[in-house]
């Protein structure tokens, strides 16, 4: 075993050894912030540009020689945008669709997670699991059968029931979207994580399931409720294949169709860019707060799930 | 290798709102760690040993003061020009790595002239496992050993690249009791068959006293004192290196001299030098220093008696006590006497009394 | 909690039988008996819109994918179908479809490596420097959040030219800057673009708006390695490179398999980022070059195509299906523990 101090080692070269690390300490250093200076930059790019050009007049922009400061500020693009795309009518529109249905999703989906956290009863584990696997499935496999469920087109029914035709409704936008596993899934991890003990105590003081949901679960699980609110809002925000499908009309239009339905082309067929920049500003800055400054509750979700909004 | 440090010291920055002040974690350290040898560094957790350790092997860079691998200056010295070997607290095993590539891992690394042969790397690292009788679990992941396991691949890792200098961050605080003497024998052994200077670093003074052979005991960043254990312990240079060191620990009193004599409450204890002002001062005694007599200078009110196999630990309180009750050791034989409730009386051995500075804790010699 | 009175009366029988196990089982079933309807009770809400929108969607979709020739209008004449795999057969047998698949598999094949080298690069870079850190990192998740038809109708601008044949009057910023570095300049995305210049734009999109997310895990899982892995490798001499494919990767190979599979699912659903820069037309002038499955199925449905419609949406299912199957046994074969 004295062969293990036998290896010859290396010389101790201090002077050389501590220059050359200097060096190449600095070297990977400046490598470093360039190269994240670089991807900084693509990254930020289209938004620089989404914005200065939409403060550009129409000539600016066709300009040969592109500017990368606006010469003189047109804030005009703005209201053009607003008339255009009826940018008020469709804000509206998704503020109603958002925040009913984000009330009534977290509704059911508190109910849910609670029974599926604290309560006892045969068959849950085969429901939860039931839910879970539905997560796998692509949303598109259900929109087919949607679609003709709410224009009121029931199998085995010979014709389309007038009655049961929602389509171009606000409660079509609604009600099939409203029940998410996902959510289902993020809050009863949340419940779960307070001790059943506190359940425990709560029914020996003869705290109904009720009240100690009310007053000790969702006081507690807070974040995870504003997370939900979040991601549900954004969702109908950045909501366009199924409200394109079912409510494509001018009195339930949503924001995100509205904006890629709007023309912009002026009375000589030209598209106007600056305007149009200007009403995917106006869509985006609603999102830009939300990443300001509830970011934290969407990256804990998200990062959970693989999905954006 | 010898390793020299000089007046070192490493000042940590404010962090945040709430700590304003900077943290001295490591307070100008002048320690030489002799050739060859075991070395403990101890103290209770936040004493800078850790850090200490860490700025010998690089990977911390003191603030002030420098670090000497035998006469080479090395403070500025990257950790891989070094030539340490350093075992984490956790082990740091490679999670996704068998055992032999953990231990053949610095092999690797190895460029140029130093280049090892693939068989030659085998070799060093079945060597360096068979070290620590580890040898016939080379193929295994790090998940699949015991926590024992895992520290003995640890140190083959560290000593596969025979370094100059073993380093081992409190190497046995995440084993069971058992595993726990049983390893830091093999530490020992371990040490005394490569020969390589090895400094380990804990908070356990058991630990430190039973394997080092020479210890340092800290205490927030200031060294106490250096020394073989056993005289360390025989004679502590100041009162909280004498609370630190044995189990259980020393007995404190408020004591005064007066007149050069030490008195413990009313009762005289001993004499100790007539030259010494009249002033207030800490008696330390140590467990092992009481001896049982009807006629002794000591004298408690008996709580109970503990009786251990060997020797018995007899409790009493003194109103003098720095702390509710006094532990005394004693024979078995002798213990037993103590049966009623009541005064007992002892006498004590010279050389497990010692006294400090009320003030400073500073050892007064007598 | 009254439930739990009747037993303590019933133990009230002087002498206490000994219980066996049935008894027990029935005994502790009452006191869960009114728990057991509670539990549905909280749960049928939930379950009834899923029952509608979830539970029959997916049979009914598999019922018609597999009766032959079903369109949904047809039935009222009370014409019957044979149940068989002819949608499946019609659907494969389109030239339309095998475009779309076509452009969906070159999508990921093309956007998945792409993003994930770069976001992983991008994550050790952060990862490894200290001033500056929080802000760069604000500027990469920045694409985060965005409305996907929104910024991709950015990307058009960026792209586009405006003008016609010798009445350009600007190429795009994109060819501008290209300029700079004397190429081109192409056409990207206007009316006579070739296939090749839009699927570049296409996967530019996706790979910029793929990043953030994968930053994101990724660099969480960078910051949760075990900084002593790093020290034990730097206490080694091992260099960056190899600390970096010998210890980073592996030890982020979870976050790595779970984003690659993510994306993968993603990028075979691709339709909105499409639409943002092509509109509804999914191809310059709505010549449909660049649709991809998603965007034929629901091209499909307005014209009640619902045999093919459904039978297409299971093809991407079954492709989502094993891509995970194979995602899922490389990584175990690959991801560390």
């Amino acid at each position: 075993m004295a062969d293990l101090k036998n290896y010859n080692l290396k010389e101790l070269n201090v002077r050389s050894a501590s220059r050359s690390q200097r060096v190449s300490k600095i070297v990977g250093n400046v490598i470093t912030y360039i190269f994240l200076a670089v991807m900084a930059v693509i990254v930020i790019f289209p938004f620089y540009w989404m914005i200065i050009s939409s403060l550009k007049t129409m000539d600016e922009y066709r300009a040969n020689v592109p500017t990368l400061w606006p010469q003189n500020i047109y804030f005009e693009n703005f209201a053009t945008a607003f008339s255009k795309a009826n940018l008020k009518d469709l804000f509206l529109h998704t503020l109603l669709v958002g925040t009913i249905s984000t009330v009534l999703s977290l509704v059911v989906t508190v109910l849910s997670a609670f029974a599926f956290a604290r309560l006892q009863f045969k068959g849950k584990n085969v429901v939860f699991g039931l839910l879970m696997a539905t997560m796998m499935v692509p949303g598109e496999l259900y929109t087919i059968t949607n679609y003709l469920t709410v224009s009121g087109r029931l199998p085995f029914v010979e014709e389309p029931i007038q009655a049961l035709d929602f389509t171009n409704t606000f409660a079509v936008l609604i009600f099939p979207m409203l029940v998410s596993v996902f959510y289902i899934y993020l809050l009863r991890q949340t419940f779960m994580q307070i001790p059943n003990e506190l359940y425990l105590a709560a029914k020996v003081d003869g705290t109904s399931d009720f009240k100690y949901l009310w007053k000790v679960m969702l006081p507690l699980s807070v974040s995870t409720i504003i997370t939900i609110t979040i991601l549900k809002m954004m969702g109908a925000w950045n909501a366009y294949i199924w409200p394109r499908l079912v409510a494509n009309d001018q009195a339930h239009q949503l924001i995100t169709n509205g904006l890629r339905g709007a023309s912009f082309t002026d009375e000589f067929g030209e598209v106007n860019y600056p305007a149009q920049m200007a009403a995917v500003t106006i869509v985006s800055i609603p999102l830009f707060l939300i990443f300001v400054f509830l970011r934290k509750y969407i990256m804990r979700g998200v990062s959970r799930s693989g999905i954006k909004g | 290798m010898k390793i020299v440090l000089k007046n070192l010291s490493k000042i940590f920055p404010a962090m945040g709102k709430k700590n304003k002040d900077v943290v001295v974690a490591v307070d100008n350290l002048d320690i030489e760690i002799p050739d060859g040898k075991l070395v403990g560094l101890l103290g209770p957790s936040g004493c800078g040993k850790s850090t200490t350790l860490y700025m010998i092997s690089g990977l911390q860079k003191p603030t002030m003061g420098q670090v000497f691998f035998g006469d080479d200056d090395v403070t500025m010295l990257e950790p891989e020009h070094r030539g340490v070997g350093l075992v984490f607290q956790n082990y740091a095993l490679y999670p996704h790595l068998t055992v032999k590539q953990n231990i053949m891992f610095p092999l690797q690394n190895l460029k140029g002239a130093e280049k090892l042969s693939k068989e030659e790397m085998l070799r060093r690292a079945q060597e360096a496992a068979d070290l620590v009788q580890i040898g016939d679990l080379m193929e295994r992941k790090p998940n699949a050993l015991s926590g024992g396991q895992q520290q003995r691949v640890a140190i083959a890792r560290a000593l596969a690249k025979a370094p100059r200098v073993l380093l081992l961050d409190e190497p046995l605080s995440n084993l069971d009791a058992r595993l726990r003497l049983q390893t830091r024998e093999e530490i020992k052994r371990i040490q005394r068959e490569t020969g390589v200077t090895t400094v380990f670093v804990t908070h356990d003074q058991e630990e430190a006293m039973s394997i080092s052979d020479v210890i340092v005991v800290m205490k927030k960043g200031v060294m106490q004192q250096v020394g073989e254990p056993q005289k360390v312990y025989d004679d502590p240079g100041n009162l909280f290196v004498a609370q630190f060191l044995g189990t259980p620990p020393i007995n404190v009193f408020n004591g005064k001299i007066s007149g050069g004599d030490l008195y413990i409450g009313d009762e005289k204890i001993m004499e100790v030098h007539a030259e010494e002002a009249d002033r207030p001062v800490t008696v330390g005694i140590r467990p092992e220093g009481f001896i049982p007599s009807e006629d002794g200078v000591l004298s408690g009110k008996l709580r109970t008696v503990e009786v251990m196999g060997r020797d018995c630990s007899v409790v009493f309180t003194n109103e003098s006590s720095q702390k509710p009750s006094v532990r005394a050791i004693v024979d078995s034989d002798i213990g037993a006497r103590f049966d009623s409730t009541g005064l007992v009386r002892f006498n004590l051995k010279r050389n497990k009394v010692f006294l400090f500075e009320a003030e400073t804790g500073e050892r007064i010699r007598f | 909690m009254e439930d739990n009175k009747d037993i303590i009366q019933n133990n009230d029988v002087p002498e206490r039988q000994p219980l066996d196990r049935k008894t027990v089982i029935k005994l502790n079933r009452d006191i869960g008996s009114k728990n057991q309807l509670k539990g549905w009770l909280y749960l049928a809400p939930a379950l009834l819109l899923l029952i509608i929108f979830s539970f029959y969607p997916l049979i009914n979709t598999f019922r018609m994918a597999f009766l032959n020739g079903y369109n949904g209008l047809a039935i009222v004449g009370g014409e019957s179908f044979n149940l068989g795999v002819e949608n499946f057969k019609t659907v494969i047998g389109y030239v339309d479809f095998k475009q779309c698949l076509k452009n969906t598999i070159l999508l990921c094949v093309v956007t998945v490596p792409i993003s994930t080298i770069l976001a992983l690069l991008i994550a050790v870079a952060l990862n490894s420097i200290k001033p500056l850190q929080k802000v760069f990192q604000t500027v990469f998740f920045l694409p985060y959040v965005t409305n996907s038809i929104a910024i991709g109708m950015v990307f058009n601008a960026m792209f586009t030219r405006v003008g016609l044949g010798d009445l350009i009057q600007t190429q795009g910023i994109i060819n501008n800057i290209l300029g700079l570095f004397g190429i081109g300049p192409f056409n990207f995305v206007n009316v006579g673009s070739s296939w090749g210049a839009n699927m570049f734009v296409v996967c530019t999109y996706i790979v910029w708006n793929a990043i953030p997310f994968k930053i994101l895990v990724l660099l969480g899982g960078l910051q949760n390695v075990n900084k002593q892995y790093y020290e034990a490798a730097k206490i080694d001499g091992t260099s960056k490179v190899r600390t970096f494919f010998r210890i980073t990767i592996p030890l982020v190979s979870p976050m790595l398999a779970y984003v690659i599979i993510t994306s993968f699912i993603g990028g075979f659903k691709e339709y909105s980022s499409i639409v943002g820069i092509f509109g509804e037309g999914m191809g310059p002038g709505g010549n449909g070059q660049m649709n991809t499955i998603v965007g034929y199925v629901y091209n499909m449905l307005p014209k009640s195509n619902l045999g093919n419609a459904s039978a297409a949406s299971l093809i991407l299912f079954a492709i989502i299906l094993v891509v995970t199957a194979i995602n899922g046994y490389v990584s175990k074969k690959k991801v560390h523990y």
